[in-house]
């Protein structure tokens, strides 16, 4: 029963943010400078042009309306039509989301396997003068550098010794898997150092927690190993932020790719809204967005799920969490 | 220390198999000694075998609600992508004299009629043979459409059948640019049965009488063209399957071009010259075009500070084109009057009443209009060279006492602001325009009524109107240059809109790859025109 409730509660304000997203996304995208017409049609359109596309894609209505309307196709999975290509838009988001899907298992992967021993071994070897200091300078840096800086650098010297690795190209997996890979790695690997960067600090952060814990001083006076210590009393008790960290990073690189998957030139939802967003292009803005909100909230109710896996006294039956 | 030495290992593997697969022995480049001919940038060496897929990589993809629907189509890039597929009765050579494609000849009998002979043996990708009807039919859709072009194309009384192979199209004055504008896209050959019985949406499909035909498009992505083994003209086009993939990231596409995954690529920023300078077998080359930016003044603005004429006069004085065509553009462009430098009797911008007056004597039109203290806002877009160009404009100026505020916006904003109000409430704007192929065509954008888009910014000029119309019905000649460099004049001392400097296109191709043909100076920013001849060396 508590869990039917918990799930009913998560359902309800699940569909709360997401008209928050909604509204807020249709009118912004209406408030912003430049209008549709001049834009779609270019500046040698006639008025009549103008009053034409306006009346096809409803544009002609009020704001309000327009919005309901929108809502209502978008309940019953119509994203529109772009104004651009004159594609549905729901169509074109599920053929850049696996560019996009792609990109953020990678990187995620990257991050857990890159990150997670990081911040370990710099937590377990930390110590007065040691290579803490460094450690922390080089996750600082990963943290700080703009992935744009970091994508347009790699682009300039990987197009000069390409090394195998492909860059401004992109080939789909289904046609060529090795050619794929050799295209995704770069970007994938640019996106990852800030997820590699945190999850690096988050995890020596939640070591260096638990091992000031009773427990962990006891296991080192009964003399076990301390890679035994570090597997079964450290990693399941600091598993808890460095989950819902990665969580987090997995839904913000789903929905936040745009700058790599730009500098990069891969057709992924990323790039699609960037260029949507020049074009004041507004299914496809309203759509990619109401989409990076909807992975964002799918990712949470996944962290709180797997979180109380991990601790059963934060679970969702503990009573903890709403 | 074992999970680093593992890392350091998995490394070291990775490389050495990145490395292995790098593999690609590129061939130096064969340099050819073969001198270009007059007008050309490149041209296709015809001794290489046909064949291969070719790989380009270009900034925008067509992007127009209008679908790709030729007459419809207004801005070059979609030019580009759709002459792949679709031919014009004539078109232009390198030097824009008009020459044959669909008609393979026409007569003039008097100068108000023109009867365009057809071309045998032209079929449409779909293998139908064209026909007199299409020709007649697909005119006639461009006059009765929205098309900018139907503008173009002048006063066109009647367009008829002449016979089978034979098309009679009659003026209701002589109109000069009327072949030219034949010459460009908006006016193709479409299949008109098959759009009549609607088996075919030209807003949806490509159907034409050009060399390649569309496999695939996904919009913003790429293209993928393929090989019309109907194509008319025997042995073209030479590669089998062209390949085209949008780049808006002018880094994306150096990347391309150097790593071999572009053959060819067009470039936006004049420096990216340099940054290729030295990339093995990249060779860039700056194809002249008859584009040139201008500077609005908006006088139809509630309490515009360009409402008097000497203002504007002072402004187009203290503007130095050649610095911006050797600061902003690095050399590459050249000083226009509003007929396109380039185009064969156009004027020359050093004889405009602008160039031979001086800075004192804008100084002094200002004070004698009460503007001393002159300052107003350009805005202009974010995409290069603009940026530069506003610079030097803002120095120019300020030498003649005017402070200028650069306001940089993105182009949907800039193109909102511009063109989406009447009377439009910028102060000053900086935009370019297409030049095309005859020095007549872009100066209809100078009246208003006729153009209707800078209604918003600009009060038609009587006298200039008709100056514009007298110049498009005088046959080729010294009349006809005297008639335009008189509009030219009006349009200088009018200064309402400013033409400063030609608009270069940079293009990088890999000798390895590709030999490719290219007109030094093009009219319809068409890159890919003479895409039929390229040769592929080698598919990278």
């Amino acid at each position: 029963m508590r869990l039917l409730m918990w799930w009913a509660g998560r359902a309800l304000s699940s569909a709360a943010t997401l008209l928050g997203v909604s509204v807020l996304i249709f009118t912004a995208v209406r408030l912003m400078p430049g209008g549709f017409a001049e834009t779609v049609l270019g500046p040698f359109a006639t008025a009549e042009q103008k009053a034409e596309l306006a009346t096809r894609y409803g544009l002609d209505q009020p704001v309000f309306m327009q919005y309901g309307h929108w809502l209502a196709a978008v309940a019953g999975g119509d994203f529109g039509i772009s104004m651009i290509s004159r594609q549905p838009v729901g169509a074109e988001l599920l053929a850049r989301l696996p560019v996009t899907g792609e990109l953020t298992v990678l990187a995620v992967a990257a991050s857990a396997l890159a990150g997670v021993p990081l911040g370990v071994l710099t937590a377990v070897r930390s110590r007065p003068g040691g290579g803490g200091a460094a450690g922390r300078l080089l996750s600082g840096l990963g943290v700080s550098v703009p992935e744009f800086v970091l994508g347009s650098l790699v682009v300039f010297v990987f197009s000069r010794y390409a090394l195998g690795l492909e860059v401004g190209t992109w080939v789909p997996f289904t046609q060529d898997p090795a050619a794929n890979l050799a295209t995704m790695v770069l970007p994938a690997a640019v996106l990852s150092v800030f997820a590699i960067s945190v999850t690096a600090r988050t995890t020596r952060d939640a070591v260096l927690g638990v091992l000031v814990e009773p427990y962990v001083t006891a296991a080192v006076g009964r003399g076990e190993s301390p890679w035994f210590i570090v597997r079964h009393h450290i990693l399941r008790n600091a598993a808890t932020p460095v989950v819902t960290l990665l969580g987090t990073i997995t839904a913000y690189l789903l929905g936040g790719a745009l700058i790599v998957e730009h500098v990069f030139n891969l057709p992924g939802v990323g790039s699609y809204i960037v260029q949507a967003v020049g074009r004041r292009d507004y299914a496809v803005v309203q759509a990619g967005v109401l989409l990076a909100a909807a992975v964002f909230i799918v990712m949470n109710v996944l962290i709180d799920l797997l979180v109380g896996v991990l601790d059963p006294r934060l679970g969702v039956l503990a009573g903890r969490r709403s | 220390m074992r999970p680093i030495r593992l890392a350091c290992g998995v490394m070291a593997a990775l490389l050495a198999s990145a490395c292995a697969a790098t593999g690609t022995t590129t061939t130096p480049a064969t340099a050819p000694d073969r001198p270009n001919p007059t007008g050309y940038l490149a041209t296709a060496d015809q001794s290489l075998p046909v064949g291969g897929t070719l790989n380009l990589a270009v900034h925008i993809d067509s992007g127009a609600a209008t679908g790709y629907d030729p007459q419809l189509a207004d801005v070059a890039t979609t030019w580009q992508l759709l002459s792949l597929s679709y031919e014009t009765l004539v078109t232009v050579g390198p030097d824009f004299s008009v020459q044959p494609m669909l008609a393979d000849k026409w007569d003039t009998p008097d100068p108000k009629t023109y009867v365009f002979h057809l071309r045998d043996g032209v079929t449409f990708s779909n293998g139908r043979e064209m026909t007199a009807d299409d020709v007649v039919g697909s005119l006639k859709r461009l006059l009765a459409s929205k098309s900018v072009w139907r503008g173009q194309l002048g006063p066109v009384k009647s367009v008829t059948k002449d016979g089978d192979r034979a098309v009679k199209v009659t003026l209701s004055e002589p109109y000069t640019p009327f072949l030219a504008a034949l010459a460009n896209i908006p006016a193709a050959v479409l299949p008109m049965k098959e759009i009549d019985d609607k088996s075919v949406d030209p807003a949806k499909t490509l159907l034409g009488t050009g060399p390649y035909v569309v496999e695939n498009h996904r919009q913003d992505v790429s293209w993928t063209f393929k090989r019309n083994d109907k194509y008319w003209s025997k042995g073209k086009p030479a590669a089998d399957a062209v390949n085209v993939t949008i780049a808006p990231e002018e880094a994306a596409r150096i990347a391309a071009l150097q790593n071999g995954s572009a053959a060819l690529a067009t470039l936006g920023n004049v420096d990216s010259a340099t940054m290729l300078a030295g990339a093995k077998n990249v060779q860039v080359v700056t194809q002249a075009t008859t584009d040139f930016y201008y500077l609005m003044l908006n006088t139809q603005a509630a309490g515009s500070k360009f409402a008097d004429p000497r203002v504007r006069q002072a402004v187009a004085i203290a503007l130095d084109p050649k610095q911006i065509a050797d600061v902003a553009l690095g050399g590459k462009g050249r000083p226009t009057a509003i007929t396109p430098a380039g185009l064969p009797g156009a004027c020359d911008p050093a004889a405009l009443p602008s160039a031979s007056k001086s800075v004192d004597e804008a100084k002094k039109l200002l004070a004698d209009a009460g503007a001393q203290n002159l300052t107003f806002t350009l805005s202009i877009f974010s995409t290069e060279p603009a940026p530069a160009v506003a610079q030097v404009i803002q120095q120019n100026l300020q030498q003649a006492g005017i402070t200028v505020k650069i306001e940089q916006l993105d182009e949907a904003s800039w193109s909102g602001k511009v063109y989406g109000k009447a009377p439009a409430e910028f102060d000053a704007a900086l935009s370019w325009f297409a030049g095309y192929a005859d020095p007549g065509m872009v100066t209809k954008w100078w009246n208003p009524e006729t153009a209707g888009f800078n209604v918003g910014f600009m009060k038609p000029d009587k006298e200039l109107n008709t100056l514009i119309d007298a110049a498009g019905k005088e046959p080729a000649g010294a009349a006809r240059d005297k008639a335009l460099a008189a509009v030219c004049a009006k349009a200088d001392t009018d200064a309402q809109m400013i033409p400063l400097v030609t608009r270069p296109a940079t293009i990088a191709f890999r000798t390895d790859a590709l030999s490719p043909s290219l007109y030094a100076t093009e009219g319809y920013g068409n890159v890919l025109r003479l895409i039929a001849d390229a040769r592929v060396k080698k598919t990278q």
